[in-house]
């Protein structure tokens, strides 16, 4: 899709707490980054209770909002509103293997070649990856490996919590966006192909008309580095297309969670996300 | 005749610092030997048994295997001359300028990886590699206020390093009171002999800590902060605390509010600008470590990033404690800072190198092996010493994650004669200088302190493996000119701070309704 799309998203988030929280200290990862494929005209986030924030900029990249509430609160919420242009990136030519196994190469992206504990694979998922690897390019390889994740785990909402791990996914052929991305990266990273994961948003719709305003999702997808870094989204079973806005990056979903804190007080139920994207050109 | 105490053959195959070859002292301990030969053998249990009890009553402990003993004070002091300390602490400052240019690189730039000098695979595969850490620039430039760097003298007399510690180094308190005791135990060797002080740390490490201040900070509070009393050091904890004349607090004593840190005090909360820390990272912030830690404080991480706090020693400095970082230190002191390394490190072999490996697996009993995360003598098996079944374990860990370790050649290290029982007998021993950055000079107390095995050919020196440990004499000659001798930061003049650069910028903004 090279269609450029204006949007303009609104992530809500938070947490309800069964009794009253204090003490809390927060960062939030849900501003989206100016990139060669999206360009931020503009982003907000509001915190309730209100509280002044700091922002910086963090080792991958992500932007970091921080923020702390001292006083006793009932519930955090958390809102990001982003105005954001977007396109779809072109396909470029792959390096060659012998290029992508070089010295240079695999010692300057080492990080995501290693697994973390998020990510780590063992056993018969990894039967494929000596085909896989003997295919013509990174490009193949890459789709070979996201379309057996596709297939083999199935997307099924509360089949997994938050923290499971990409093993752990596996073994119940189970998951969510989050899961089928850490298996993906896992294969990836076990082929020698450096990997990373990709927090962001989904625009469902296909064919968004101006001024839409529908029910988008908060998504993670993998970017794995052919002499660029290049986004596929196993969930979906598609190339990162312009109606993917991305976040963040990171080795996993610790390194980017959109929004992560601590707090004494109560024990704290999720508010449920909510994202809702309107098209604005 | 008094029959003086009998000093034992040394039959080790190390350098005797005392002697040079049996019943010939060296030069510098010639004194000192008859000082200590007008003692019977009986008077010097006496006075060996009243400096344990001066560290009784005075607290000056450890925890060994779970239990509080006092560390204990040989009553033989190790002598260092004016020359070879010269030498020695040009050595030492030296190591730190170049750590100190490597942390700033590798939470930077990471020019050193541009170049080829090292992979940066070596850094992303630490488990002290603190992401964290990406982006907090120290106002002064100083990671390192305190670092601890472990020498070893080998058996041609060359002193090695074996190790460096820019985390949290401890065992200073030690070195003062062990100096304490001393005196008070044997001032007429003190008359005898003209023995650098060692109680100006305190002083400078004040100034160093109020050196590395934010610059906004017109009248900066520092305070120390402890994991509480039953961490293994803190005794040290309090006595700097003490000597310096600022709070000891602990984790629950600060709280962060946007990004400012202030101590509950009973007159309301006071601003806190540099926090000595005597907490690992893993246990500092719960926000961006360990959530599970109660010592810590939520924030603090992210406050010292705003630039209103200076947490010291820098976070994320256990990188450069890596064992497989050590190994690069030299080839650090060239390119940063373009000077050859004046101190060695130990032969040294790093086990990521397939060939390199595969030798050291084939003879594993001919090499020291350590963990490269390991402090406190955790970990290490000295290969010449090790049973065959201690040998297979070894194999088979070190195969599987040759990261993890890297092998040393074993080093036989110095004897000093020490007291034990009631003869005086050699014993293997070590030494840790303190140094102190604070930003314009690094200034390194002279002597440090001085480990000792207690038992007959041991080498592993660690108090927390039932070490004791020596009074360490830098004599003082005036043809010498001594580094000690600069005035500490805060009686100098100071420099205009430099411009702000790009990364010091802070956005900070209200949030939105």
């Amino acid at each position: 899709m090279s269609e450029r799309l204006g949007m303009s998203i609104r992530h809500h988030t938070g947490f309800n707490y069964d009794g009253l929280a204090k003490a809390s200290y927060n960062e939030a990862r849900m501003t989206p980054r100016s990139l060669s494929t999206q360009l931020v005209q503009s982003s907000k986030i509001a915190v309730r209770p209100v509280v002044p924030v700091s922002t910086h900029t963090d080792y991958f990249g992500t932007v970091v909002t921080a923020f702390d509430i001292q006083e006793t609160h009932p519930r955090l919420e958390v809102e990001a509103v982003s105005q954001v242009e977007s396109w779809a990136a072109t396909l470029e030519q792959p390096l060659g293997w012998s290029d992508l196994r070089s010295q240079r190469l695999t010692d300057r992206y080492s990080e995501f070649l290693l697994p973390t504990h998020r990510t780590a694979l063992v056993g018969t998922v990894k039967d494929e990856i000596a085909e896989w690897q003997r295919l013509a390019d990174v490009h193949q390889c890459a789709e070979a490996a996201s379309e057996f994740v596709r297939r083999e785990v199935s997307y099924v909402p509360g089949a997994t919590t938050v923290s499971a791990t990409a093993q752990e996914a596996w073994d119940r052929r189970k998951g969510v966006c989050q899961d089928i991305t850490h298996v993906t990266i896992g294969l990836l990273r076990a082929m020698g192909v450096p990997a990373r994961y990709v927090s962001g948003y989904l625009f469902p719709n296909l064919e968004p008309e101006v001024d839409d305003v529908v029910e988008g999702e908060s998504h993670a997808w993998v970017e794995y580095y052919s002499g660029t870094w290049t986004g596929i989204d196993p969930t979906n079973g598609v190339r990162e297309t312009s109606r993917h806005i991305i976040v963040g990056h990171g080795r996993d979903y610790d390194d980017v969670a959109p929004l992560k804190g601590i707090y004494q007080g109560a024990a704290s139920t999720q508010l449920g996300v909510v994202v809702e994207i309107r098209r604005t050109r | 005749m008094r029959m003086g105490v009998v000093f034992e053959g040394d039959a080790s195959g190390a350098w005797n610092e005392m002697f040079s070859a049996p019943g010939q002292p060296r030069p510098i301990y010639e004194r000192l030997l008859s000082d200590l030969n007008a003692y019977q053998p009986q008077e010097l249990r006496q006075r060996s048994d009243q400096l344990a009890r001066t560290f009784i009553d005075r607290g000056v402990t450890f925890a060994h295997s779970g239990e509080e003993r006092p560390f204990p004070l040989d009553l033989v002091p190790r002598i260092l001359g004016a020359l070879e300390w010269d030498r020695l602490a040009r050595g030492i400052a030296q190591r730190i300028l170049a750590l100190e240019a490597f942390l700033d690189d590798v939470y930077g730039a990471g020019r050193i990886f541009d170049e080829g000098l090292m992979p940066r695979a070596t850094v992303t595969s630490s488990s002290y590699y603190c992401r964290a850490a990406f982006g907090i620039t120290p106002p002064n430039g100083v990671r390192i206020a305190v670092a601890g760097i472990d020498l070893v003298r080998d058996e041609h007399g060359n002193f090695c390093v074996l190790e460096d510690n820019v985390r949290i180094p401890s065992g200073v308190s030690y070195v003062i009171e062990n100096r304490r005791a001393m005196t008070q135990a044997f001032s007429a060797l003190f008359s005898d002999h003209r023995v650098h002080p060692v109680d100006g740390y305190p002083s400078r490490l004040f100034a160093a800590l109020l050196a590395a201040a934010p610059r906004k900070a017109t009248e900066p509070v520092i305070v120390v902060l402890s994991p509480g009393v039953h961490n293994a050091a803190y005794f040290e904890h309090v006595l700097l605390a003490r000597m310096m004349g600022v709070e000891l607090v602990e984790g629950r004593d600060l709280v962060c509010r946007s990004n400012h840190v202030y101590m509950r005090t009973t007159n309301g909360e006071r601003a806190v600008h540099v926090i000595y820390r005597r907490v690992d990272d893993d246990w500092l912030d719960p926000l961006q470590f360990r959530p599970d830690t109660v010592i810590g404080v939520a924030g603090v991480v992210n406050a010292a990033r705003a630039g209103n706090v200076v947490i010291s020693n820098g976070i994320g400095n256990g990188i450069a404690d890596d064992k497989l970082i050590y190994t690069y230190v030299p080839e650090f002191i060239r390119f940063y800072l373009g000077e050859k390394p004046l101190l060695d490190n130990v032969t040294t072999y790093r086990l990521d190198d397939a060939e390199v490996r595969a030798e050291v697996l084939s003879s594993l009993a001919k090499y020291v092996i350590k963990p490269v995360d390991g402090s406190g003598g955790k970990g290490i098996v000295i290969g010449p010493q090790a049973t065959k079944a201690e040998l297979r374990a070894l194999h088979k860990a070190v195969a599987a994650a040759p990261r993890d370790y890297i092998a040393q050649r074993p080093v036989a290290l110095s004897t000093h004669p020490t007291f034990v029982g009631d003869s005086i007998a050699p014993r293997h021993i070590d030494l840790r200088p303190f140094a102190v950055n604070d930003g314009d000079d690094v200034w390194v107390l002279p002597g440090g302190l001085t480990r000792v095995a207690l038992g007959e050919g041991d080498l592993i020196v660690n108090s927390s493996r039932g070490g004791g440990s020596k009074d360490t004499w830098v004599l003082n000659d005036e043809s010498i000119p001594f580094r000690g001798a600069v005035p500490p930061a805060s009686a100098r003049s100071r420099r205009y701070p430099p411009p702000p650069r790009q990364n010091d910028e802070y956005a900070f903004q209200q949030g939105e309704q």
